[in-house]
């Protein structure tokens, strides 16, 4: 492409030069020409050869670069070499027509000049041909690794749930089941049970909170029971009334179940944070051949900013899986959040 | 009381052990896996089965799923399900597996040892146990009026009993927690099975389909 560009660029600057210098010379010396053809007593006109000889590529220069101006490297390349062979035929033709005709002379040359625009032509053919395979691919190599690169993070946020849930989780769990044997043994020092009583209660705030951190890595119900059971249990745990309606079918691609996940839970997030008081959301999926749609609609204020760092970043997770995120908000009526994610 | 215990993490497993041995209460076999919860049931018969929801290989609801095979081979197993988290989809399978005699509840609350002990008696007595935080959620996911069954007729203090209700409490526990008179609480839970239009016939079944009324409907959103 590049090489192409240089060539073009190196034909545009030398084609203004050349045509000035073709015409000047046509001019003069076919001025030339015909003067001494005057003075030789007005024959057969003879320079009408010369004027032929400068006209054709002066022509050809002129109108070569309208016809190749959206041609690349080796396109252009071919629109000249079959532009020069076309101009090279067209003389042959007139100099045998006006040599007076006979036996078709040229026809050989021609023949070969054409042999040779489609031989060139072929190749090229080949040659593209051979780049689009090589772009598709691409193209198909790079989908794979983009799917690879999600399903190794869904698995990765998947076991450090997991850490949390067998390592810090368990152990909190743990301590909890100790305090508790350790505040019955205090049954009878009240003050001793009520400090080891708020320990405990400590301990189940901080299982609480890693619970909380752990779902909004990986949802472990999302794996186990798929969306419409993720998103039942997170309309459940909004902090506004939520009507939640799935038709998913069966199970999804965990990467586009993850992201339908989370948009739906940041989107509730959001209303339950804007839409103000006595504000209620709707969640719908429903899943329309290869496509799975998810809206979350509120009744709130509306007017949230589509660039906030919340909306823009579930438009990345939407689009590193060639989904689509249409956020409307006009202020007064609300919010509505529609993605729309590929599902084969 | 007989107890088995299945739970995948050693450290769990033995404080809970050593908790309930505290508490006079013994574990007759114990078990990491789905497999062994089937097997150590056939082979002691016990009352309840203490079983963890996630459990090896799939580490998903292995757990959940044995219990309920367990409960079907084992039709009078009480089976008290632990878990980290709380989801309605698993609460309402479990409770669907048959009236009384199952439990859901959240890891940590074995700590509070006399409630966890209480649990267990509970759901060895054929009774219906649910964590105190999957009932606040259900209350709140009952509360939006947009479609019309039974739940969304049901008041406030309506509501408020029919948490109780699933936490398993009996019509003296539940007055208690109120500070109402139980002849109030007895009215409450009459007007709750008119609303949701449950079939006369024993009392505690009456209980456990109310609950499972209000599950069914808060899991559908």
């Amino acid at each position: 492409m590049i090489v192409g560009r240089t060539i073009a660029d190196a034909v545009a600057r030398s084609r203004a030069a050349a045509l000035s210098l073709l015409v000047t010379v046509t001019a003069v010396v076919g001025f030339a020409a015909t003067m001494i053809w005057a003075a030789t007593g007005f024959g057969s006109y003879w320079p009408a050869w010369i004027w032929f000889a400068g006209l054709v590529p002066i022509g050809l220069f002129w109108f070569l670069p309208e016809l190749t101006a959206d041609l690349d490297g080796r396109r252009l390349r071919l629109a000249v070499h079959a532009g020069l062979s076309a101009w090279v035929a067209w003389i042959l033709v007139l100099i045998w027509a006006f040599a007076g005709g006979g036996p078709f002379w040229p026809l050989v040359t021609i023949v070969v000049l054409a042999a040779l625009v489609a031989l060139h032509a072929l190749l090229l053919r080949q040659v593209e041909a051979g780049d689009e395979h090589e772009l598709e691919e691409r193209v198909v190599e790079l989908t794979r690794t983009r799917r690879g690169a999600l399903d190794v993070q869904a698995q990765e946020l998947r076991r450090i749930e997991r850490d949390l849930h067998d390592g810090a989780q368990a152990r909190l769990v743990a301590l909890s089941m100790q305090l508790g044997r350790a505040e019955e043994r205090l049954g009878d020092r009240p003050e001793d049970r009520e400090l080891v009583r708020a320990a405990r209660a400590e301990a189940g705030a901080a299982i609480a909170e890693l619970r909380d951190l752990a779902r909004g890595i990986a949802p472990p119900v999302l794996a186990d029971r798929g969306l419409a059971a993720a998103l039942a249990a997170l309309g459940g745990r909004s902090a506004i009334p939520v009507e939640v309606e799935v038709e998913a079918g069966e199970r999804l691609a965990p990467a586009i179940e993850s992201v339908a996940y989370f948009v739906v839970a940041e989107s509730l997030t959001n209303a339950a944070k804007h839409a103000g008081p006595g504000a209620r959301a709707s969640v719908r999926v429903e899943r329309d051949a290869d496509l799975l749609r998810a809206v979350v609609a509120d009744e709130g204020a509306g007017g949230a900013d589509p660039a906030g760092s919340g909306l823009s970043g579930l438009r990345n997770r939407v689009e590193a899986v060639d989904g689509k995120l249409v956020i409307e908000s006009p202020p007064g009526t609300g919010t509505t959040v529609t993605v729309e994610l590929p599902c084969e | 009381m007989r107890v088995v215990l299945v739970e995948d993490q050693a450290l769990l497993r033995e404080g809970i052990v050593a908790l309930l041995r505290e508490q006079s209460i013994d574990v007759v076999a114990q078990a990491e896996d789905g497999e062994g919860l089937l097997r150590i049931v056939a082979g002691h018969h016990p009352d309840v089965a203490i079983v963890d929801v996630r459990l090896p290989p799939t580490f998903t609801d292995e757990g959940l799923r044995a219990a309920l095979e367990a409960r079907r081979r084992e039709p009078g197993l009480g089976v008290l399900v632990l878990s980290q988290y709380v989801e309605p989809v698993y609460t309402t399978e479990l409770l669907e597996a048959g009236s009384g005699g199952v439990g859901y509840l959240l890891k940590e609350r074995v700590g509070e040892v006399r409630a966890f002990v209480d649990a267990v008696e509970r759901v060895a007595a054929g009774g219906t146990v649910l964590d105190r935080e999957v009932v606040s959620r259900l209350v709140r996911a009952a509360e939006p009026a947009g479609t019309e069954t039974g739940i969304d007729a049901l008041t406030p203090k309506e509501r408020e009993v029919l948490g109780l209700m699933a936490e398993g409490r009996t019509n003296a526990g539940i007055a208690k927690a109120l500070v109402v008179t139980p002849g109030a609480v007895e009215k409450h839970i009459s007007s709750i099975f008119a609303k949701l239009d449950l079939p006369t016939g024993g009392d505690d079944h009456r209980r456990v389909l109310a609950v499972l009324t209000w599950l069914r409907a808060s899991a559908e959103g």
